[in-house]
Order: structure tokens, then C-alpha cells, then sequence
């Protein structure tokens, strides 16, 4: 329709619509600014109002009139620069005077697709419930059954081992001259490494910023170098700084290769400068957080750093595909992509497939299980978190991480190899701050180990996101604590050596809890992967598929 | 509970202990059954106590109440003959007296446990688990080795063992202040977790002949120890050193110890060993307990130190600067969030005049209303009304009179109230002289065509420098405005003395000159540009039965404008085509003594403004849609597709004129019988420019603008000058600060429109962003010539946006600071 000559508040959405509203104070705001510089989307700004009174003061009716204008600072009715809710504005300001609120009544979905594109974030499923993770209790204490121990006193190994384990009666031994030896000719004993069971999950070089990046790498060496947990980290798809690369350091990093095969080239020119081998090597399949959905780094990230580091030109939008280009069956995509791997590092390095959680990851195990080559299977759930993604994958795609792991340990329970090929779990590990908690919870139900990544952005570097869909931002180069951006002016908010001291922080802080799980069971140096019988849940059919106590 | 008491009274022995003991041997191999349970000397001072009588194993129970009602009756000196009996020698309550224990045989576990004050055992032989157990005073002598536990938990009392402690002796010990600590003595070694949690007490490791002699401590000893002291002799493989610190002996420590080595060696029966023990201070260590201070020191000292293992570990492995150092152009340095200078994410630009205001964007001559109105806030009056005559020759009678004023109908004011009285500027401008002319530049241009088209254009030439010969059919300069316009709408004075103005910068205005094929020719060979201004003078038509007894609404206004009256009285005429010279058809019909006007449309009209209002003032009826099928001039009846019908004694046409352009050759393209041009107004023929009506119907006010915008181009293609394209875009209302005034208050004399108006785009010089910047960044800077501008102390700045925000004008912008 035509418009009327004026138009005022017509198709304006209004406030209650927005996910968060800007809490403003007059009272309390010096017109500093500092706010409306720092806000990430522009969601607030300097304002012009008028104010008008009319006041009667006499006796008998007389009026005046008062006008004044004013500046204040307000929130944008615009839901392509909606209030996040990151409070950076709270952060900064020195008097208190600003702050989101979440607003529960939002339409914020409703509108999201301007453009006619759905909804793109980052961060991970959008629901704070109490995750099933969070509702697995440890019920089996040994306080006179077992001996129990003393998490404090006693000495504890809290390991895992990554990489296929073969059964006594399959290890490749000859007795030669009365002595034992491996049969090389004939056989073949697979690489297997002794790891802190909680990693550091896939985040790559791109989708973090430098320091960010370089402060987990820090903290990851200074666990193994001067604490003593030999906790690994993987790199995520699109290569390693070739200085990491030709570093001894390299021993503690998983390589993950994806779709996209950003930074292998680069890989393999360092080949021949490698003077250690890397923890493993991760193929990835699927990710939790997007099941199906590629990945996409915008070309405003493609500067100098991920050009180098990805062997890629500057400023050009670098799609991974859903899927590798080369798969045609699972027997033969799986199998290749091992065997390469496994071969360019002289079949040293354990190699295996990472999957985000779905109802055909049995399938996948299935068949991993028939390759001698491969040497684990890490699944990702839906709560695992990601850089970019349309929201609907997020929200909506994914299998749960618990009884998706757990079927897939009974079926190797069920093959009795169960103590051959790890299973590595991700998704969700510790969203409510619970990581010892969810990872002995994991370990108990089958996992060897489990992988974490959101957790530690928002442990070690203070990350904003939370499932109420605060923040968020991670897809657009805008993250006001600087940990997935690559804009220098954002970034360099944050100090690598702090984000290491953290991490190295809450991997102390999680071994001493998982020691408080484990010493209570009587364990303590042999980690209780599959223990089900000391774990329970208040939930019937939870406890029911789970195959699990039901307490309450 | 009493205890209960002893059954008969046993013979007093002969010969002690000693004897006593063959006795029961004796009774045993015999497999005699003994009566005896108990045996009390005759002073009642001494007993023997059996736990195995009649060859059965007396209950720690029983044997417990039996020593308790020994002791009770008064035995003082106990012999036990144990047999694995639990707790032996404690919980026994001598007050101030002495009671000697000396137990014999296996014993059980927890001997002397809770054993207190005045109480001296003695175990002849090894000890089983936790002797000493809770030890509150008691003094216990090991003849031999102490399994696990041993003087777990003891608070005061001694324990001298003559061979070695197994694992997890001396934990958890105590200080009660109100005692004397507990004294632990191992003669040999003990073994592994020794003192865990030790609170206090002194534990003596002395060494002699170990089981292992290269560990006599065992594995991870002091673990949580936080008190008393382990002195100790020999060699040990590491302890807990979170806990406690390994020292070498005081002259105190040595003379405690030397003096207290002595009891004990006489009670273990080695006191050939003093010598050994005793020959140097620096055989010996001890362990002592970090106090919370010392703790706090140690972690102060062993803080987690990322940034020296950067540079000590991490940038030695990796390089100098770390993983990305050889990527990033930056300084490796820390931002804040509040950045300044090239740090900032944002920063404003003072973009004054970078948009035009919405009125002179809307003005197809963007006649620049915003800088009059500045000129009067200045109080330069005259210069803002003579400022109009540099873009159009015609103000007063366009601007004033008959333009629709698309400036107003833009005019950010109308927003919130009403538009600036932008029309009155333009009528206040009539009785100002022409214009200044610049130098004459010698080029030649030839102007067909003397309506507002041609007249602007030759204006904007003329005004120029350049000479400029401007022809015109009619015997009158102006175009349609002078033929067609009702002179009720346009007074023609006012149009008159504006074209006497025009005429004032001598501009050569040949009248009466039709342009035909060989006028064109001669034109085009004796100037270096033609301007093709000639409008569109033929009516169009309806090819429908009976349109040859139309009138065209053309001849018919241009008659009335001649002095023509036609008659019309009483008729009923209908217009066909309700544009604005339909409507001004209508209007001059009805002033002609029509009775009745309907105009026809075959869609919704086109017309609007004065026109109109006025048109339908006088009656006008306006009906549409309506196809016209015929018209009956017998019946005096228009007949419609739709079946209806209207009486028409006359009916005017108006539908539109098209150009006469017969006069140009092929080398001038036509399409569809209008001039064809490109983007700067320019034919197929270079030398030849078209504007006005002969290119497009259009408003006057858009012929006075491609006159304008024509004389600019042809000036600077004269000049050789770089062309400026016009790209200006109009400013966004929402960046114009309404709020700053009061609608509907402001009365508008001349003298205030400048207060009035909002100067969309153009700094109105308020200081509000001066005054507004709370890091005080922004500051005005007047140049030598009178200008000025607003200018940012980058260094200063955060990039707030508070001066974009807050700007009346919308001047300030915020840009990314690349």
C-alpha cells in the first residue's frame, strides 16, 4: 500500500519483542559514553528526548509550561541490532547506570530471518535446563565395601589411554631365544597415548582469536611441563601455526583434519621439521553443535594470520563442506581417510574419527571397530558449541551425548572390546560449570575421555555466552572479550597468559574434584570408564535407557 | 558397670613371673584344665592375669573386667598373659599412682588404646595394630616390631619400640597444650605413609640396622602433617614436601635428644647403642611442619608464573613473541575496552554538507534552502534571497507561485509540524535586480525554445560569461507558463517582471522565431552548442468517433491566456484527462460560464496541488476510471466503454502534448517522438542538447533544474572544467534532531526562518557537540577566510558516538576507524 504522507509507529516492533532490554538509569549516567563505544552490535545509542511539564502553581489555574531536552542513551528498536545481553555496557560503566535484562516474553525468532535468511550465531544449544549430565549423581560410595580413599592423601593417576589397545592373545609376540619380542614382520602394535581424560576440544586457528588460541596452547604445555597432566588440546580445522608445528611442543596437540583441508599443505611442508609426533589426529565428520552443517569462515577473518596459516588467499570466504568431497561409502571414506593419516606420520600417531552424536553412530563404531587402524571414536552431543551456525541446527540437530555413548559402549561391551577402542565424549560437558562432575559422570557410562571447548572460553577467558542465548556472537567477528575474533582492536582485550593461567587453574581444580568422585569408589589409579553401577538418576526412564540405577 | 569379682583366691606364686609363666606352660602341655583366672600375691599388689584358661581363649571382654577388678582391688603390678586380646593395658585410671602392665604372649590389637596417665606397659615381644591407640598419657615399651597404625591418634604418653613401625605409625598425633606432647621412639625404621596428618608430638626414627636401609621413613611420609616434630637418622627417598621442611638439628633438638635417648634406651634394653647414636648431631635430620605462614610464603613464592614461562619455556620453543608473532602486524600489547586514538573501533566525521537536505534534494534545481536559511541566521538577509538567483531565473513565479514546492512537501519540519515557508523565499525574490554576470568567455551558445527550460538554461549560461542567443516561436519568452498557466494561478505581472529581469543579463531573445530545418541548420553552424529547449506544443488525441469536435485543453488555455474568451456559458463540458492542465481546464471552464465540469480519467488522476484544489473549489467533478467509447456531438453525449453516459456540450481534451521536432535532422535521434538523451542532457548529436518538455513532460520546476544542471555541464565541457557529478543523496530524517525544537510555536517572519529550519546535514553551528563530549575531544576551529569546522582530538576521543547522536543537524557520522 501507499503510505500516508506521515507515518509514525507503523511495522516499528517494540521493546517487549527484543530479547534483552537495555535497563538504562538517568539518575545515575554521566554522559561518558563509554557504553555506546564498547557495545559489540551497536545496540545503543546517544539519544535526543524531550521532556515537557505543565505545571499550575497559583491559586487558580496557571499554567506553565516547561520543556527541556535531553541526551540519553538509548536502546535501538532494530532487531538486526538487538541488545545481545553480553553486558559489556554493564562492564565499563562507571556508575552502574546501564545493563541488559533478559526478557522472557521475547519474539526475537520471530523476526530473525530479515532478508529472508534464518537466524546465524554461535554458542551453543539455547536451553538452560539441567542437562542429563547434570542430573547423573555418584551413589556408590565405598566408605566399608571397598576401601575407599583419601582424595587428598592418596596418590592418584587420573590417565587415559588414546588409541587402540589390542587384547592380550592379539599382540603380535614371538618368543625368540626364550625371550618375548614383537613379530614387526607380522604384525602390528597400534600407537597408543597416556592422556588427561578431559581435552581440549576442536577450536580452530580462525574461529579463535590469536591469543586466545596461543593462551590454551600455553596453558596446555604448561599442564603437561610443569603440573604434570599430560592433557591434550586439538587444533580444529584450518592448520597449526608452523612454529607449533616444528616445536616439541607439538606432542601435546591433536591435528584435526575436516572437510575443508584448510592448512594441510601447510601441515605437510612441516613434516619433515617435526621433531615430535602430535597427541593423535582428528578426522572430522560431524560436529555436535551443527550435525550436517558445514563450516564458514567470513572473509572480514581471512586476514594475514589465516591466509599463512590456512594456505589460503586473503579475504575470501572459506567454506568447509558438510561433508568431505571424497566420501562415497563409510567402509571406504573412514578407512581411507586412517590409513592416510596414519601412513603420513609412519603409523605412529593414533588416528581417529570424530562424529557429532546421531542415531547411526553406532553404525560408525561398528565399523571403526573392524579397522585395526583406528584408534578411537569421539562423539560429539548437541549441546557442543560452535563458531558459526544457522540457530535451527544448533537448537534442533544432534543426538544427546549420554545415551548416545552409552549405546555405543554396551555395543562394544557387547563384542567384549570394549577395553580396545576409546570412545571420546563431547557436547555439553560441564554447561552449568560441573566439569569434573559431567566428565566422571561420561567416563562412568562408557567414555575414556571427554572433550571440552565452550566451557573453557567461558572459564578462561571470561566468554559472556550462556543458553539464554546471551551473546552469542562468536559468528561475527564482534566478540567483545576477544576470544573469536580476529580484529586486533578486539582481541587484544585479552591477555594469553591469563587465559593459560586459567586453563591451567581449572585443569588443577578438576583433577582435585574428580579425585573427590573417584577416591569415594576406591579408585584411584585406573580410571572407571564404564562403572554404570555408581552412577544413578532420579528420572525412571532415564535410568532405564541408560541402563543405570534409578535413585531418589 | 561394677566390675565383677574374681572367683576364689589363687595360691600366692613362688617364684614371680617367671614362674608363674612355666606354670601355665606346663598346664598347657599337660592339657591340665586350670582353675586359675587370676592370681594375687599376698599383698594384693601383684597379679597374673590369664587369657587362656581351661584351654580356652578368655573374651577381650572378660579379661578386660578382669584387670579393671584387679586394679580395683588393688593390684599394681599386672602380668598378662595374652593371647591375642584386644586393647590391653588401657582406659586404666591409676590417679596419681603407678600401675605396671607387662604382657606377655600374642597380643592382640590396640594395646594400651586410650591408656592413660601413670600407666607403664610393657609388651614383651612384638605389637600388633594402632598400640597406643589414643594415648592419653600412658608409657608403652615394645620389645620388638609394631605392626600398622601404631600410636595412631596418641595425644600424650610415650611409645618406645625396640625394632620397627610398619605403615602409617604416628598419624594423626595431637598437642593437647594442657599436657606434654606424645613421644613416639622407633629404634630401627618405620614403614610407609608415617605421620600423615600429625598435629603434634615428637616421633624419633632412629635408624639403627633398617629393614631398608635406603628408605627408613618409608613411602611419603608427613603427608598432611601440620605439627610436631620427626627427628630422624639415616636415609629417606622423598616426603611430602607441600607439607613440611627438612632441617638439620638445633643445640636445642640435640640436647633434647641426647638427654631422652638415654630412658630410652635403657627401656628397649640398648643402651650399648648411645654411643652410636650420639656420636654426631649431623647424623641426624628433622622434619617440622610449614606453619599457615610458611604456607602462604611457599605459595606466594611457587605462584603459578605463566608470563615467566612464556619467556622462559614457551618463546623459546616457539620464537620470540609467541605462536602468531610472525602474522600480526600489532604491538603485542594489552588494549583496554575504552581505547583512544587508532585503537578506537569507531570514530566520528564532522561530514558537514556531505548529504543534501531533503528540500533541495527534492528540488529538481536543488536550490539550496538550507544555506539560505544559514545566511539568515547570519543576518544576511539579502544574500540569502539573492542566492536563489544563481539557480533559477524564475523564483517568484515558480517557487513562489506555481511550483507544487516538492522542497516543502520533503521538508524534515513536516515531520512534526510544518514545512518551512520555503515558496515565500522564492516570491520574496522578485523584486531583486539580475544577478552579477561574470567576464564574457567568448563561446557562442544557441538556445531553441524561450520557455523555462531555455530560459534557465540561457540564465545559467548568460550568468556565465557566455553569449547566448535564445529563440522563441511566439512573440512572449516563457513558455507554457505564459500561455497555458491561468493568470489567477500566476499573476502575469509577477511572471513579467521576472522575464524583464532575465532579459536584464543580456541574453539576445529572438522572438517570434519558428526554428525550421534551414533556421536549425544555420543555428547549428553559427554555435558552438544548441540547447534544444522547445517543449511540446502539439496536443495528443483520442482516435474515437467524434474527437475531431474535442478541443484540446492546449489551444483552449493558451486562447484564454491570448485574451481569447471562449464561450462556455452554461454548457456542460466534460474534460477528458484529470491532470493538472486538465484541472486547470476545468477551472478556466467553470471561469468561463460553464455549468457543469466533470473531468474523466481512465485511471487514478494524475493531478494534485493547487491545481486540483482549486479545479474541484470551482466544482469539478472527477470520475474514473473511465474508458470514452465515442462522442455524439448531435446528441452532445460522451459515451464510456463501461455503457455510461455524460452530457458534453463541449469536451476539452487533455492528455497531453507531445514536441514538434520536424525541424531537427536525422543526425538528432527521436524515440517515439521524443528527443532522445543521455545522462547529461545530450542528443545523438555531441553539439546538441535537449531539455524540457521535448524530452519528457514534466513539472516547470523540472525543466528550471535540467536548465540549471545544463548550464553547468556545458560550462564546464566550455571550460575544459573537471566535471563535479551531483551524487549527492538526501539525509537520513532520523539523523535530524527534531527534538532540539518546539513544534507549532514558532511564528515565521522572513527574519526567523532560519531559527525555523532544521539545516538537515549542515552544521548550524549550535556547539551541542562541544558542549556534549564528555572527554572533551571535539572543538571549533575558524579558519582565515570565516569558515569553520569541528574538529576531533583523536586522542582524546573513545568513539562514543554521543556527537552523532546527539547532533541537531546530523552532521557528525561514525565511521569504522580503519
Amino acid at each position: 500500500m501507499e503510505p500516508a504522507a506521515r507515518l509514525d509507529n507503523n511495522h516499528q516492533i517494540s521493546v517487549r519483542e527484543m530479547p534483552y532490554i537495555v535497563r538504562w538509569r538517568d539518575d545515575r549516567c554521566k554522559r561518558c559514553g563509554r557504553c555506546t563505544a564498547v557495545c559489540p552490535v551497536k545496540a545503543i545509542e546517544p539519544a535526543v528526548k524531550v521532556r515537557r511539564t505543565v505545571r499550575s502553581e497559583g491559586a487558580v489555574p496557571t499554567p506553565t509550561a516547561a520543556r527541556q531536552v535531553v541526551h540519553v542513551v538509548e536502546q535501538v528498536m532494530d532487531m538486526e541490532r538487538n541488545c545481545v545481553g553480553c553486558g559489556t555496557c554493564s562492564l565499563v560503566c562507571p556508575n552502574e547506570a546501564i545493563e541488559p535484562e533478559l526478557n522472557f516474553q521475547n519474539k526475537f525468532l520471530h523476526y530473525k530471518n530479515k532478508g529472508g535468511d534464518g537466524y546465524k550465531r554461535g554458542g551453543r544449544r539455547n536451553d538452560p535446563s539441567v542437562s542429563t549430565l547434570d542430573k547423573l549423581k555418584f551413589t556408590r560410595i565405598s566408605m566399608l565395601t571397598d576401601p575407599a580413599l583419601d582424595a587428598g592423601r592418596h596418590e592418584f593417576r587420573v590417565r587415559t589411554l588414546l588409541g587402540r589397545m589390542l587384547p592380550p592373545d592379539g599382540l603380535p609376540l614371538i618368543t625368540v631365544d626364550g625371550k618375548l619380542v614383537v613379530d614387526k614382520r607380522n604384525g602390528f602394535i597400534p600407537p597408543v597415548r597416556e592422556i588427561y581424560p578431559i581435552m581440549i576440544g576442536s577450536m580452530s586457528v580462525g574461529a579463535l582469536s590469536p591469543p586466545m588460541w596461543e593462551g590454551l596452547a600455553m596453558g596446555v604445555a604448561y599442564l603437561n611441563e610443569v603440573v604434570g597432566l599430560p592433557v591434550v588440546m586439538c587444533s580444529g580445522e584450518g592448520g597449526m601455526p608452523s612454529r607449533l608445528l616444528r616445536s616439541r611442543y607439538l606432542k601435546y596437540f591433536i591435528i584435526q583434519i575436516a572437510s575443508g583441508y584448510f592448512g594441510w599443505d601447510e601441515i605437510i611442508h612441516s613434516l619433515p621439521h617435526m621433531v615430535e609426533d602430535p597427541a593423535a589426529i582428528e578426522i572430522k565428520y560431524g560436529q555436535g553443535a551443527k550435525p550436517g552443517d558445514g563450516g564458514l569462515l567470513m572473509a572480514e577473518k581471512v586476514l594475514k594470520l589465516i591466509s599463512a596459516i590456512r594456505g589460503v588467499p586473503q579475504r575470501v570466504d572459506l567454506a568447509s563442506p558438510p561433508t568431505h568431497q571424497t566420501k562415497y561409502s563409510i567402509e571406504e571414506a573412514v578407512a581411507k581417510m586412517i590409513q592416510s593419516m596414519s601412513m603420513a606420520w609412519g603409523f605412529r600417531v593414533p588416528v581417529f574419527p570424530k562424529i557429532s552424536g546421531t542415531q547411526t553412530a553406532r553404525a560408525v563404531l561398528n565399523n571403526l571397530a573392524r579397522n585395526p587402524y583406528a584408534a578411537a571414536l569421539s562423539i560429539d552431543g548437541e549441546d557442543g558449541g560452535t563458531g558459526a551456525a544457522y540457530n535451527v541446527s544448533l537448537d534442533k540437530m544432534g543426538h544427546p551425548i549420554a545415551s548416545n555413548l552409552r549405546d555405543c559402549y554396551l555395543d562394544l561391551v557387547k563384542q567384549g572390546k570394549q577395553n580396545e577402542l576409546p570412545l571420546i565424549a563431547a557436547g555439553g560437558v560441564a554447561k552449568k560449570g560441573n566439569l569434573a562432575a559431567n566428565a566422571a559422570a561420561l567416563i562412568m557410562l562408557g567414555a575414556s575421555g571427554v572433550s571440552i571447548a565452550k566451557y573453557i572460553m567461558q572459564s578462561a577467558a571470561d566468554c559472556f555466552g550462556d543458553e539464554y542465548n546471551r551473546c552469542n556472537l562468536c559468528n561475527t567477528g564482534k566478540c567483545p572479550r576477544g576470544i573469536t575474533t580476529q580484529d586486533p582492536k578486539l582481541y587484544r582485550r585479552l591477555d594469553s597468559d591469563k587465559v593459560a593461567e586459567r586453563v591451567v587453574e581449572i585443569f588443577k581444580a578438576a583433577d582435585i574434584e574428580l579425585r573427590k568422585i573417584f577416591a569415594p569408589m576406591g579408585r584411584s589409579t585406573e580410571l572407571p570408564i564404564g562403572m554404570s553401577d555408581a552412577l544413578s538418576i532420579e528420572d525412571k526412564a532415564m535410568a532405564e535407557r541408560l541402563g543405570i540405577n534409578y535413585a531418589c | 558397670m561394677r566390675a565383677k569379682k574374681p572367683q576364689g583366691t589363687s595360691p600366692k606364686p613362688k617364684t614371680g613371673a617367671t614362674a608363674m609363666t612355666q606354670k601355665v606352660k606346663q598346664a598347657k602341655s599337660a592339657t591340665v584344665v586350670s582353675p586359675k583366672t587370676v592370681e594375687l600375691d599376698p599383698s594384693g599388689k601383684k597379679a597374673v592375669i590369664y587369657g587362656t584358661v581351661n584351654n580356652d581363649r578368655v573374651a577381650s571382654r572378660i579379661l578386660e573386667e578382669r584387670i579393671q577388678q584387679a586394679i580395683h582391688d588393688g593390684a599394681r603390678d599386672l602380668h598378662v598373659l595374652a593371647n591375642g586380646h584386644h586393647g590391653i593395658g588401657g582406659r586404666i585410671w591409676p590417679l596419681g599412682e603407678t600401675v605396671k602392665i607387662t604382657v606377655e604372649g600374642p597380643v592382640g590389637q590396640r594395646a594400651g588404646s586410650m591408656g592413660m596417665t601413670g600407666t607403664e606397659i610393657v609388651i614383651q615381644g612384638g605389637a600388633s595394630d594402632d598400640v597406643g591407640w589414643v594415648n592419653c598419657g600412658a608409657k608403652i615399651t615394645v620389645l620388638g616390631d609394631v605392626t600398622n597404625g601404631a600410636f595412631n591418634a596418641a595425644a600424650q604418653g610415650i611409645l618406645y619400640v625396640q625394632g620397627s613401625g610398619a605403615a602409617r605409625c604416628d598419624t594423626l598425633t595431637k598437642h593437647n597444650p594442657r599436657f606434654d606432647p606424645p613421644q613416639s621412639w622407633y629404634f630401627r625404621n618405620v614403614g610407609d605413609s608415617f605421620a600423615e596428618f600429625k598435629a603434634g608430638g615428637i616421633a624419633v626414627v632412629c635408624g639403627v640396622n633398617p629393614r631398608n636401609p635406603e628408605n627408613i621413613l618409608g613411602y611419603r611420609p608427613c603427608v598432611g602433617m601440620v605439627g610436631g616434630v620427626i627427628y630422624f637418622r639415616g636415609k629417606i627417598q622423598g616426603y611430602s614436601e607441600k607439607d613440611v621442611k627438612l632441617l638439620d638439628l638445633t643445640p636445642q633438638d640435640w640436647e633434647w635428644l641426647t638427654v631422652n635417648l638415654k630412658p630410652y634406651l635403657a627401656a628397649i634394653d640398648r643402651t650399648s647403642s648411645y654411643g652410636e647414636l650420639t656420636r654426631s648431631s649431623s647424623d641426624w635430620k628433622k622434619m617440622v611442619p610449614y606453619t599457615p605462614q610458611d604456607k602462604k610464603e611457599w605459595k606466594r613464592t611457587h605462584k603459578m608464573d605463566l608470563s615467566g614461562f612464556r619467556k622462559k619455556s614457551w618463546e623459546k620453543e616457539v620464537g620470540e613473541g609467541g605462536l602468531f608473532a610472525a602474522y600480526l602486524e600489532h604491538d603485542h600489547t594489552l588494549l583496554p575496552y575504552i581505547t583512544t586514538g587508532r585503537d578506537r573501533r569507531n570514530k566520528p566525521v564532522w561530514s558537514n554538507e556531505k548529504f543534501l537536505p531533503p528540500c533541495a534534494f527534492a528540488c529538481p534545481t536543488k536550490i539550496p534552502t538550507h544555506k539560505r536559511t544559514a545566511l539568515i541566521r547570519q543576518g544576511r538577509l539579502s544574500e540569502a534571497l539573492e542566492l536563489v538567483l544563481q539557480y533559477s531565473p524564475l523564483p517568484a513565479t515558480v517557487c513562489g507561485e506555481i511550483c507544487p514546492n516538492l522542497c516543502m512537501e520533503s521538508c524534515s519540519r513536516s515531520h512534526f509540524d510544518r514545512p518551512l515557508d520555503i515558496d515565500r523565499m522564492g516570491s520574496l525574490a522578485l523584486e531583486l535586480p539580475a544577478p552579477k554576470k561574470a567576464d564574457p568567455t567568448g563561446h557562442k551558445i544557441a538556445v531553441i525554445g524561450g520557455g523555462p527550460a531555455g530560459m534557465s538554461a540561457a540564465w545559467q549560461l548568460g550568468l556565465k560569461g557566455h553569449s547566448v542567443d535564445i529563440y522563441e516561436a511566439s512573440d512572449k519568452l516563457g513558455g507554457k507558463i505564459e500561455m497555458m498557466i491561468p493568470r489567477e494561478r500566476l499573476p502575469h505581472d509577477i511572471l513579467e517582471k521576472e522575464i524583464s529581469r532575465f532579459r536584464d543579463i543580456g541574453v539576445n531573445v529572438v522572438l517570434n522565431k519558428a526554428v525550421d530545418k534551414t533556421g536549425f541548420e544555420d543555428i547549428y553552424k553559427s554555435h558552438e552548442i544548441v540547447v534544444i529547449a522547445c517543449g511540446a506544443h502539439k496536443p495528443r488525441s483520442i482516435p474515437i468517433t467524434g474527437s475531431e469536435n474535442f478541443t484540446s485543453a492546449y489551444d483552449f488555455l493558451r486562447d484564454i491566456n491570448s485574451g481569447k474568451s471562449p464561450d462556455m456559458k452554461n454548457k456542460k463540458v466534460v474534460v477528458i484527462g484529470a491532470g493538472n492542465v486538465g484541472m486547470d481546464a476545468a477551472s478556466e471552464a467553470y471561469n468561463h460560464g460553464a455549468s457543469s465540469v466533470i473531468a474523466v480519467d481512465i485511471q487514478k488522476p494524475a493531478a494534485f496541488g493547487v491545481e486540483m484544489e482549486t479545479a474541484v473549489a470551482k466544482g469539478t467533478q472527477i470520475l474514473w476510471p473511465r474508458f470514452t467509447e465515442k462522442y455524439s456531438p448531435k446528441e452532445k453525449k460522451l459515451y464510456f466503454k463501461d455503457g455510461s453516459v455524460l452530457e458534453a456540450d463541449a469536451v476539452i481534451i487533455s492528455v497531453g502534448d507531445i514536441p514538434v521536432l520536424d525541424f531537427l535532422p536525422p543526425s538528432v535521434h527521436t524515440e517515439k517522438g521524443w528527443l532522445a538523451v543521455n545522462d547529461i542532457y545530450q542528443t545523438s548529436d555531441v553539439k546538441v542538447f535537449a531539455i524540457g518538455d521535448a524530452t519528457q513532460l514534466g513539472l516547470v520546476t523540472h525543466s528550471i533544474g535540467q536548465g540549471r544542471v545544463l548550464g553547468d555541464i556545458i560550462h564546464e565541457q566550455l571550460m575544459h572544467a573537471p566535471r563535479q557529478p551531483e551524487i549527492k543523496q538526501a539525509i537520513a530524517y532520523d539523523k535530524i534532531k527534531s527534538e532540539y525544537y518546539e513544534a507549532c510555536k514558532l511564528d515565521t517572519p522572513v527574519e526567523k526562518l532560519g531559527d525555523s529550519c532544521l539545516s538537515c546535514g549542515t552544521c548550524r553551528d549550535c556547539k551541542m557537540c562541544e558542549t556534549t563530549c564528555y572527554w572533551g575531544a571535539i572543538s571549533r576551529v575558524e579558519h582565515k577566510d570565516g569558515t569553520y569546522e569541528y574538529v576531533v582530538d583523536d586522542e582524546k576521543c573513545i568513539g562514543c558516538a554521543f556527537c552523532a547522536g546527539i547532533c541537531p543537524c546530523g552532521v557528525w557520522e561514525m565511521a569504522d576507524n580503519i
